[in-house]
């Protein structure tokens, strides 16, 4: 390789990845505002979904499922919605903020993960102030196609609701008390009811009753 | 293979048909087993592959003959990586109830043996508006078989057709496992192979042309 031949080189490479990486920062400078508040708009939605009657979700706190990070947090009900005009002081911009008179804690939400037969299953739950469970919503997952990722229909999920912490354990026959296994997919079923959802529910009750007494 | 003399339509009709990525030329097999398994994932990806690799050709034919011959390996590399980061970062964006679920093979669009045979084979020789046709047709092609196989796959194996059921039950679950996923792509090559040969006098994929 001649003294030419190198400086060729260098120079091809140096334009290719100034160019490239120019282009890069204006595509990440465009979208990546976008998809923030995409994603939080889509949490926020996600957290209402699962208790409709709340006006207003707080998080309580953090805890670790399978050594992730994963939150909890507590549906209110309010006597009276104020809405107040608040002055933002970095913008300038106005934006409502809504003010909770009376709050009263109606269920929680809690975040968890369970795991599953190819990946670890983002899942949702939130259950009323005795614990039964309300409503199940899988966030995220990576399970067999057409097998695992039966999870997700609504067949399945529905049948959790008014579930205690006992009765989510799975069993492969037709059942009105446990949770029915999907045909195929045990390992999926089992990683949601008897590891995401059900030990989410069992921390939030350990939790909240010993909040309660002390 | 020689590219001399041919029109525009020649080429993108050669993308599609002659040789086309998955059932003439057998490469970027990976994906077609991978996504199949639903018609919107198929085309998802079949889209995210037209879009790489018609602008990788463009790029290499653009700049074809300032590229050092002893790098261009890396070169196309760092293309391709870029267009695929590029999309990447767009469908998390804005499609992201699709990118939730074909995101992961997205990225590996990267290592796709089409676009990259593609960049060395006929971008880096040809001239701008040729490279653009065969990079379109190619991506075309793919984008095609990907259609092909997942309709028979997410049909066969669920029973449904861009997640709407059409027969209850599952008629054949076999078929959107993986093991299905080389039954389809074996079949289907093997029927192409069958009208070619039938119908057009074709020799089928022997791999001499």
């Amino acid at each position: 390789m001649t003294s030419k031949d190198m400086v060729k080189v260098t120079f091809n490479l140096v334009v290719i990845y100034l160019v490239g990486g120019l282009i890069l920062a204006v595509v990440y400078g465009i979208t990546s505002p976008i998809k923030f508040q995409k994603e939080k708009a889509e949490k926020e939605a996600a957290l209402l979904t699962m208790i409709p009657e709340a006006d207003k979700i707080e998080k309580l706190g953090d805890w670790e499922s399978h050594k992730k990070h994963a939150e909890y947090y507590v549906g209110q009900k309010c006597d009276e919605v104020k809405v107040k005009i608040v002055t933002d002081e970095k913008t300038g911009k106005e934006r409502e903020e809504k003010e909770c008179i009376n709050p009263e804690g109606i269920g929680y939400i809690v975040e968890g993960f369970g795991k599953g037969y190819s990946s670890y299953i983002h899942v949702l739950s939130s259950v009323d102030k005795n614990f039964l469970v309300k409503k199940i919503n899988i966030l995220g997952h990576g399970e067999t196609p057409g097998l695992g990722d039966e999870i997700e229909k609504d067949y399945f999920l529905t049948q959790f609701v008014g579930k205690d912490v006992d009765g989510l354990e799975v069993v492969k026959a037709e059942t009105q008390e446990k949770i029915q296994a999907i045909t195929g997919a045990t390992i999926s079923s089992r990683a949601v009811a008897e590891d995401g959802v059900k030990n989410g529910v069992k921390m939030l009750k350990e939790r909240m009753s010993g909040k309660e007494q002390g | 293979m020689s590219h001399i003399h041919r029109t525009n339509l020649e080429l993108i009709k050669n993308g599609i048909f002659g040789e086309n990525t998955i059932f003439r030329m057998a490469i970027s097999l990976c994906p077609s087993i991978a996504v199949t398994n639903s018609l919107k994932n198929g085309i998802a990806l079949g889209v995210a592959v037209v879009f790489v690799q018609t602008m990788v050709n463009v790029t290499v034919s653009a700049i074809r003959n300032f590229i050092h011959p002893k790098i261009r390996i890396p070169i196309y590399m760092l293309i391709i990586a870029g267009y695929v980061t590029i999309i990447d970062m767009l469908m998390s964006t804005y499609f992201r109830a699709i990118y939730a679920q074909i995101g992961l093979y997205i990225q590996i669009i990267v290592a796709f043996a089409s676009i990259f045979a593609r960049a060395e084979v006929f971008a880096s020789k040809n001239k701008l508006v040729p490279s653009f046709m065969d990079g379109f047709g190619m991506g075309v092609g793919f984008l095609l078989a990907m259609v092909v196989i997942s309709f028979f796959r997410e049909f066969l194996g669920k029973g449904e057709l861009f997640g709407f059921t059409i027969v209850a039950g599952k008629p054949l679950l076999i078929m959107i496992l993986p093991a299905g996923g080389f039954l389809a792509v074996g079949l289907l090559m093997g029927f192409f192979n069958w009208v070619d040969i039938k119908f057009f006098g074709g020799k089928g994929a022997s791999g001499v042309r």
